[in-house]
């Protein structure tokens, strides 16, 4: 692996190694750019991973210090863990199960249908799903999406054996095991699936997708990359003209270093993007960087979230197999006659009995809390993740009151349900215990949003740069050599899990960046680098000396 | 003089019984939500107080301790939301159901990956429901032109 100067003018920085980052730096390396990937987390090898959610928690989730406010329950419930994402090489795909819809055509077009309500700060996409279609083909064969290319579906587990006939017994016509991002059958240099049941845990066989072991090895395959574990980007630095000139990380060993770059592009999950541009405010900046619009930091969506867990008379064992390997459609187009616009998707999930216990209905207690508990074997279970609305109070912003191990301001979440938010879990709800009623459930338990992976819409996408933050190709409006390459650029939420759509769009703008840098379009920033330098001098450019060794 | 007194130890562990009741379990598996409140109490006074007052609130008048199961429960609602109340309810619910023993009890097998997963060891052994189709029936259709 090569090591490049701090003062190379010629790297791509990319702050993240998620979905996005680690797509996007792949997808630069394959067509030969030299790139800086800066990870704040640890580089764990898949061995490490641990069988055990409270541990695995520990040791992969990102736990630095955020505080919350506003009517949802995460800040009572949860109120330093507003998100449930990963700090760790390979970011949050280390911790998702595979679930892989694309996004409905009239979800690109959210002005329309949300037309006429309040409190709702809509936009359309600058894309249609015609312009990400080619690159929802490409990202579903990296991904190796069952049911697509040829790789079959999964398997029915015992879980979705309860939610299918829920499903038949509802009469809901369009289910499946998913579009999933684990293999069924060997392929692609990974094995299938064990049926293991401990997606959020790390994909200890890497039959799952996910950045750490297919992308990031891929990139070093190249010899392009640089890969720095460890290392926490603080600010992203401007020169006068308001062009980006690299980034200041805290590194490993906890110095201070800036990393000179001619792009830089964040990918830190839809809480930190917007904290490191709010972060980088400069006197050209005031408000933070990119944010002559004033949307850094707002419109902040999480999905709908709710779940339905179901007792039986007969064992389940939902906790064995593929979690979240079960998907119905049925509720997801947009039909306002329901009472809410936008739709929602059931998918199958499970938890095991630490998760359960910490989620179900968190401050309960009681007989009541524990006969539940005692239901576990004969339980089922089933997410629902829908389209929550944008909201310009619901928004990411610096709590200069709390300072994180760096220093640095850390991010306050705010979040307020919007009334058609509300009125789709409580039909959600109602669908999911219907759907386990109709297959004979003893018991139904609604239990409410957990702290959420889908972190979405923090610094978006706009046609006009008074709308949003960054253009069609995630690029900002006010800075054109930075880049936000995660679901931080999502103009809207739609119902769909966003990482298929975060890795098309990372695909379409690597592809967008590398033709763009070819043709000269992208201007570069002038660093002074001894002003620049607060590291000391830079190191001497090793050669590939390290090639990649992380498979 | 140890830190907390073996009346707040045992009252604790009879406390953390009452709020997650599990008849089958033996005490064994609610100690360890004990000695995880006696360690968040060592070196630490403000724990040790809170321990010590929401006890002697729980104790008047009769020692919590000594009380039948539906007056345990009465006095746990009297003081629910309070600090103690919520340092144990909040240390039990991780404690209690992260352990193997319990598990075990609530029918959870817990890691799976060292015996191979559940490939073939009943992922899909349930077999009081017809087996359902796992694609989606062409003749549904979708909103997704992808599925197919």
């Amino acid at each position: 692996m090569p090591r490049y100067r701090y003062d190379d003018e010629t790297v791509v920085a990319i702050v993240g190694s998620g979905a996005g980052g680690g797509t996007l730096a792949n997808e630069l390396t394959q067509t030969g750019h030299k790139v800086v990937l800066l990870e704040a987390g640890h580089h764990h090898s898949p061995d490490e991973f641990v069988n055990d959610e409270w541990r695995s928690f520990k040791q992969l989730a990102w736990l630095d210090k955020r505080t919350t406010s506003g009517s949802f329950r995460v800040a009572t419930d949860f109120p330093n863990l507003p998100a449930w994402v990963c700090k760790t090489v390979g970011g949050t795909t280390v911790h998702w199960a595979g679930c892989c819809p694309r996004f409905m055509e009239h979800e690109f077009k959210s002005s329309t249908y949300y037309d006429g309500m309040d409190n709702v700060n809509a936009l359309d996409w600058p894309i249609s799903l015609a312009d990400i279609e080619p690159y929802y083909d490409r990202a579903e064969a990296k991904l190796g999406l069952t049911g697509t290319n040829g790789i079959p579906q999964l398997p029915a587990n015992n879980n979705y054996k309860v939610f299918a006939n829920g499903a038949q017994g509802v009469g809901y016509k369009r289910f499946h095991t998913g579009r999933y991002a684990c293999n069924p059958i060997a392929r692609d240099d990974r094995p299938a699936t064990i049926q293991d049941g401990f997606p959020f845990q790390g994909s200890k066989n890497r039959s799952r997708w996910s950045t750490l072991y297919t992308e990031i090895p891929r990139a070093l395959q190249t010899g392009k990359p640089d890969l720095r574990p460890g290392c926490h980007v603080i600010r992203i630095e401007t020169d006068d003209s308001g062009l980006a000139t690299g980034v200041t990380y805290i590194d490993a060993d906890g110095l201070e270093q800036f990393q000179r770059a001619r792009l830089v592009a964040v990918a830190g999950n839809a809480i930190e993007t917007p904290r490191l541009l709010l972060n980088s405010a400069t006197e050209l900046f005031s408000d933070g960087l990119a944010n002559s619009s004033g949307q850094v930091g707002c419109n902040y969506m999480r999905h709908l979230t709710a779940s339905v867990y179901a007792i039986f008379d007969e064992p389940v064992r939902m906790y064995r197999g593929e979690t979240m390997a079960g998907h119905i459609e049925d509720e997801a187009p947009n039909d306002p006659s329901r009472g809410f616009v936008g739709g929602y998707y059931l998918q199958l999930l499970s938890l095991g009995v630490p998760f359960l216990a910490a989620f179900m209905n968190p401050g309960g207690w009681g007989r009541e809390f524990t006969s539940a508990m005692e239901g576990y074997e004969n339980m089922a279970g089933l997410w629902l993740v829908g389209e929550d609305m944008p909201q310009a109070t619901n928004r990411v912003t610096l709590n200069h009151d709390e300072l994180d191990q760096f220093g640095q301001p850390v991010p306050n979440v705010h979040f307020d349900d919007h009334p058609n938010d509300l009125a789709m879990r409580e039909h959600a709800w109602q669908a999911g215990q219907a759907l386990y009623e109709s297959v004979g459930a003893l018991r139904t338990i609604r239990t409410p949003p957990y702290p959420a992976t889908h972190n979405i819409g923090t610094a978006r996408m706009s046609e006009r740069p008074e709308d949003g933050v960054v253009n069609a190709f995630g690029q900002a409006h006010d800075v054109p050599n930075l880049f936000v390459s995660d679901a931080s650029q999502f103009t809207t939420g739609a119902a769909a899990n966003p990482t298929l759509t975060i890795v098309a769009l990372a695909i379409r703008q690597a592809e967008y960046i590398t033709d763009q840098l070819r043709a000269g379009s992208i201007p570069t920033g002038h660093a002074v680098w001894n002003e620049r330098d607060p590291g000391g001098a830079a190191p001497e450019v090793t050669e590939a000396a390290t090639q990649a060794d992380v498979n | 003089m140890p830190e907390l007194s073996d009346h707040a130890l045992e009252t604790t562990l009879r406390v953390a019984r009452a709020m997650y009741p599990h008849d089958a379990l033996p005490d064994e598996a609610y100690e360890k939500v004990v000695r995880q409140i006696e360690a968040d109490a060592h070196g630490n006074k403000a724990v040790q107080a809170t321990i010590e007052q929401g006890i002697a609130e729980l104790d008047e008048p009769t020692p919590f301790k000594d009380l039948e199961a539906d007056d345990q429960l009465e006095a746990l609602l009297r003081t629910e939301g309070g600090e103690y109340f919520n340092l144990v309810r909040a240390t039990a619910v991780v404690e209690l159901y992260d352990n193997p023993l319990v598990w075990k009890a609530l029918g959870y097998e817990g890691p799976s990956v060292h015996l191979g997963g559940y490939v073939n060891r009943g992922f899909d052994d349930l077999d009081w429901l017809p087996d359902p189709p796992i694609s989606l029936d062409p003749d549904a259709g979708s909103h997704h032109q992808n599925v197919r």
